[in-house]
């Protein structure tokens, strides 16, 4: 499905826009409008680049720590939330390490996988293990990644005993991870921010993408995709 | 912990008061496994609010069990206040009823025993999990806050088992029950 088609052939007589998006959007943005450039990372990295001056039409990040410190600089236009996202353990199909539980990470030998704590997922990583009183489990990390495809591919490739993803990430993988839910109570509040890029020469056509994305069909796109509804109240 | 020391630790220990006269302790020195217990505790217990309003929704019961259930739910939702109070005091976030998406199964509130069944698996689970953090909390003002929470969470219960047609007090002894245990009752309702 391409949600977004209609909006990519309105533009077909124009130059693709330039998204960065947060390395969990991937899959769900390639299918919602496959016309458009994509640039796919870690939010805070992409924020970094932003800074620099990378010539960005939109940014959609994992946190809204990373739009608000680019609105607050005034290098994006006021951020809107678009979509939320939960977080998950994964272990490898083999399950090596006979994680049933999240709470099996404490009493196993584990290698732990994770993301670095300036990443989005690994922030929020840090804060589910806090709310669940794991954070004794951090001695278990074997290796801090750059993004949360990397988590997700050494987890896939059995480099690791379990890994914390985004749910979303875990469907593309589905036939080499098993999933360990993570209480409802512990999950952090991952929200997802889009903002056009201040220097962006195609405002028009971004404010247009970032419209339709929020629309019915750019919704429903990625509630297929797992992701969560718009949040129901504050974002 | 004899009255005196309960009402010591209530004022000195670092209790304070919110809502409308609730019991929460200053969070200066929290542990991770206090905090855990709060943020489980403070979940469960907006599900037990939102059981008590749909219990109330469906007009279910009448008399005393309908006044002691809207009871019910006030109470779950100061507990909810005082333990998220705690949470942000602390500088963790504290979870809020649309962070959830509360399931009910198909038929829990067809009737009166399915409504307080499942209404007592959510106290039970609560009660054993305050029974738990008033053990092994090394702060007297949470070990106050957590017996208080216990006891409030006993009548509850007791109501809820006088709904079920059984006998108002049960188990001499109620179990204490660890947060993975705790999480795995209540796991299907939480969304």
């Amino acid at each position: 499905m391409t949600a977004l088609a209609g909006t990519a052939s309105a533009r077909s007589q124009q130059d693709p826009l330039t998204i960065y998006a947060a390395a969990s959007l991937t899959e769900v943005f390639r299918v919602l409008d496959p016309a458009q450039r994509y640039s796919f990372g870690a939010s805070n990295a992409l924020e970094t680049q932003i800074r620099q001056g990378a010539p960005a039409d939109i940014y959609a990040s994992a946190a809204p720590l990373n739009t608000q410190n680019l609105f607050g600089a005034g290098l994006v236009e006021k951020p809107v939330t678009f979509t939320a996202n939960r977080l998950a353990l994964i272990v490898p199909k083999s399950n090596p390490a006979g994680i049933r539980s999240v709470y099996d990470l404490r009493s196993k030998p584990v290698k732990l996988v994770i993301a670095g704590p300036a990443v989005p997922v690994g922030g929020y990583t840090r804060t589910v293990l806090r709310k669940l009183g794991l954070s004794s489990v951090l001695s278990k990390v074997v290796s801090q990644e750059s993004d949360v495809k990397a988590v997700t591919g050494k987890i896939a490739l059995g480099q690791g005993d379990a890994g914390f993803v985004y749910i979303t990430d875990a469907r593309p993988v589905s036939d080499q991870v098993t999933v360990v839910r993570i209480p409802a109570w512990a999950q952090p509040r991952v929200r997802y921010e889009i903002a056009v890029v201040s220097r962006s020469s195609n405002k028009t056509a971004a404010q247009q993408w970032i419209r339709t994305l929020l629309a019915a069909e750019g919704q429903a796109t990625l509630r297929n995709a797992g992701f969560l509804p718009l949040p129901k109240s504050k974002s | 912990m004899n009255r005196r020391r309960f009402l010591s630790a209530a004022a000195s220990g670092g209790a304070v008061l919110v809502g409308s006269g609730t019991l929460a302790p200053a969070v200066a020195a929290a542990t991770e496994d206090e905090l855990a217990y709060a943020n489980f505790g403070a979940a469960t217990e907006l599900l037990l609010q939102n059981f008590y309003g749909r219990v109330g929704e469906e007009k279910l019961f009448s008399g005393q069990l309908a006044k002691a259930f809207a009871r019910g739910r006030f109470a779950a939702g100061e507990h909810a206040a005082a333990l998220a109070a705690l949470l942000t005091g602390a500088g963790q976030t504290a979870p809020l009823e649309e962070d959830f998406d509360f399931a009910w199964p198909e038929g829990t509130f067809a009737n009166k025993r399915s409504a307080a069944t499942a209404g007592s698996t959510i106290a039970e689970a609560l009660l054993g999990t305050y029974l738990t953090a008033a053990a092994t909390s090394p702060t007297d003002s949470f070990r106050v806050l957590h017996a208080s929470l216990v006891a409030s969470l006993g009548e509850q219960l007791s109501t809820l088992s006088l709904a079920r047609s059984r006998p108002a007090i049960g188990n001499s002894f109620p179990a204490a029950l660890d947060l993975e245990a705790a999480n795995a009752a209540v796991e299907s309702f939480l969304g």
